[in-house]
């Protein structure tokens, strides 16, 4: 049952990110065949030119939801039980027979299928339409794009999760998360470019591998050492966080 | 006698430097219905939340139903026999009391759907209108609900009746009466409304800065204690150890004792006292001379004990 309350909190986040996810996807794939005659707005199914096209609306959809993970993450995270303090329904939550950290990684469980299907649906519904359009169905960067758009974002649900238990509050675990990104990110920048430091990109490595791999330029070595980072941070940044739900008191 | 409901052995918690509870000893028996007074803040809801594993002892030991909550396996065993109020009645604020009793059945084995039907009839609880827009009251009865259909062995229930009406109030004591306290269950409660705990109390307990001051049966009460007026020169603060409380009124001294209130008066008689009154005494009456600050009172946790017998030091 408390997977119903998790899936009920989360569930208009949910709704939004597929719907807006979908829609970005699917006007991307159909792009290339609007034109304009006359005033006009027209489907030309002709524009599709298979390999040239379907590479720019994979690296198009990329740039345009490769961020989808991090904030699905960040919204879903927030509604962790360390969410629950600072209004109070901890009591009831509590107080019934099960262990906060089942607890905790029931709504893990929940937040990750979401996650998966807000980045899965949309680029697939998009990669099967726009096969169809151009009776090409080489695209394999397109078809691991949700899956690496997902890898990167459980990490980020697992730290949304943690400062949600460390702040004690769903907003307070939103904002600092997204601080905490936004400074690691900017201060790599601040670094890189001056300094000539090259910062890791930690957790981020195949989303950025994705991203440079734009058409007609060779494939880079895959970042797998980041890619097991993501996944161990996926485990680990809940663990904390269940560890320290189990120390709280209220 | 059987395996205490609740059992505390010099439970203390502090926070900081603060100690909320100290020392506390209870032994309530299964079927007892216990009420836990005290003033805002002398550790009521503490106490319960330790026994809840919403806040861990910093001394001493605890039972509940023979189990340690302290234990997060046993914790389990308990969470799912004890039925729980907070003060706090804060419930998810989207979900409709329908929701809420579907999502909390299924957490009890023991969970009744006619006990909860019954319940939202005879509080006339809106059951498909948004927690949050209920009103206080109504928020506190789907509470109540989720509590009392659980099926539960013990209720902890803290200041159950507040922001309720009247009439709601006496629908709530019948219910407990009727339904639980027939059923021989064991109801750990605080409230302020001492008339409350006197309708459905058999024990009382009376909490004043993290120590239990008295322990007594009600009817013990009733029938043995006794306030004392006295008038006189120099009388003694604690001339005997069946003495709960003394305190100066003007230019009379005021005795409550907890037995042999003629033999004590005439001691004090003996002594050229004058005994102005030796009337019984309310538990009102008994929780303010216990509980004001300018009275001396009773140092010690009367604990388990039968009655009151603390005495000064």
């Amino acid at each position: 049952m408390y997977a119903w309350k998790c899936w009920r909190e989360s569930r208009a986040s949910f709704i939004f990110f597929l719907i807006m996810s979908t829609a970005v996807a699917l006007l991307i794939t159909l792009a290339p065949g609007l034109k304009e005659q006359n005033g006009w707005w027209h489907f030309d199914r002709s524009e599709y030119d298979p390999s040239p096209t379907t590479q720019m609306v994979t690296y198009q959809i990329l740039s345009s939801l490769g961020a989808m993970g991090f904030l699905s993450a960040l919204f879903f995270g927030a509604t962790a039980s360390g969410s629950e303090i600072e209004p109070g329904t901890i009591e009831y939550l509590w107080t019934r027979p099960r262990t906060r950290a089942s607890v905790t990684w029931i709504h893990w469980g929940v937040c990750v299928a979401e996650m998966l299907v807000v980045a899965v649906v949309p680029i697939y519904l998009a990669a099967a339409l726009l096969g169809s359009l151009t009776r090409y169905w080489q695209m394999p960067l397109l078809l691991i794009t949700p899956w690496i758009i997902f890898i990167v974002g459980v990490p980020m649900l697992g730290l949304t999760t943690l400062m949600t238990a460390l702040r004690r509050s769903g907003k307070g675990g939103l904002l600092y998360t997204a601080g905490v990104v936004t400074v690691y990110v900017i201060v790599r920048q601040i670094v890189t470019v001056p300094l000539h430091l090259n910062l890791p990109t930690l957790f981020a490595g195949p989303l950025f591998w994705l991203m440079n791999n734009k058409p007609f330029v060779p494939l880079s070595a895959f970042p797998w050492g980041s890619l097991w980072r993501a996944v161990f941070l996926a485990a680990a940044l809940p663990l904390a966080a269940q560890y320290l739900l189990k120390r709280a008191e209220v | 006698m059987s395996e205490a409901a609740i059992l505390t052995e010099g439970l203390g918690k502090s926070f900081g430097t603060q100690a909320a509870v100290s020392n506390l000893n209870l032994q309530i028996q299964p079927g007892a219905v216990y009420g836990f007074l005290g003033r805002n803040g002398a550790g009521k809801t503490t106490t319960m939340r330790m026994l809840l594993g919403l806040v861990r002892p910093s001394k001493g030991s605890m039972r509940v139903l023979g189990l340690d909550p302290a234990r997060e396996a046993e914790l389990m065993r308990i969470l799912e026999r004890v039925a729980f109020v907070p003060q706090r009645k804060q419930l998810y604020g989207w979900a409709t009391p329908a929701e809420l009793v579907r999502m909390n059945k299924a957490y009890f084995p023991r969970w009744s759907d006619e006990a909860a039907a019954g319940l939202a009839q005879r509080l006339e609880i809106p059951m498909k209108t948004a927690f949050k827009k209920l009103s206080i009251g109504n928020q506190s009865k789907v509470a109540l609900l989720l509590a009392l259909a659980q099926g539960a062995e013990v209720l902890i229930l803290d200041e159950p009746t507040a922001g309720l009406d009247p009439v709601m109030v006496d629908e709530i004591l019948r219910t407990l009466i009727e339904d639980h306290v027939s059923q021989g269950r064991t109801i750990f409660v605080s409230s302020h409304h001492l008339g409350e705990v006197e309708q459905i109390c058999d024990w009382v307990g009376i909490l004043e800065e993290g120590r239990l001051l008295l322990e007594a049966r009600l009817e013990e009460i009733r029938q043995e204690f006794r306030l004392v007026i006295v008038s006189g020169e120099n009388l003694p603060d604690a001339p005997s150890a069946d003495v709960v409380s003394a305190m100066t009124d003007g230019r009379f001294r005021r005795y409550v004792l907890a037995r042999e209130a003629e033999r004590f008066a005439a001691e004090l008689r003996s002594q050229g006292a004058a005994i102005l009154e030796i009337s019984p005494i309310g538990l009102r009456e008994l929780f303010l001379h216990l509980v004001r600050k300018e009275a001396p009172c009773t140092p010690g946790n009367a604990g388990a004990k039968a009655a009151p017998v603390s005495s000064f030091s």
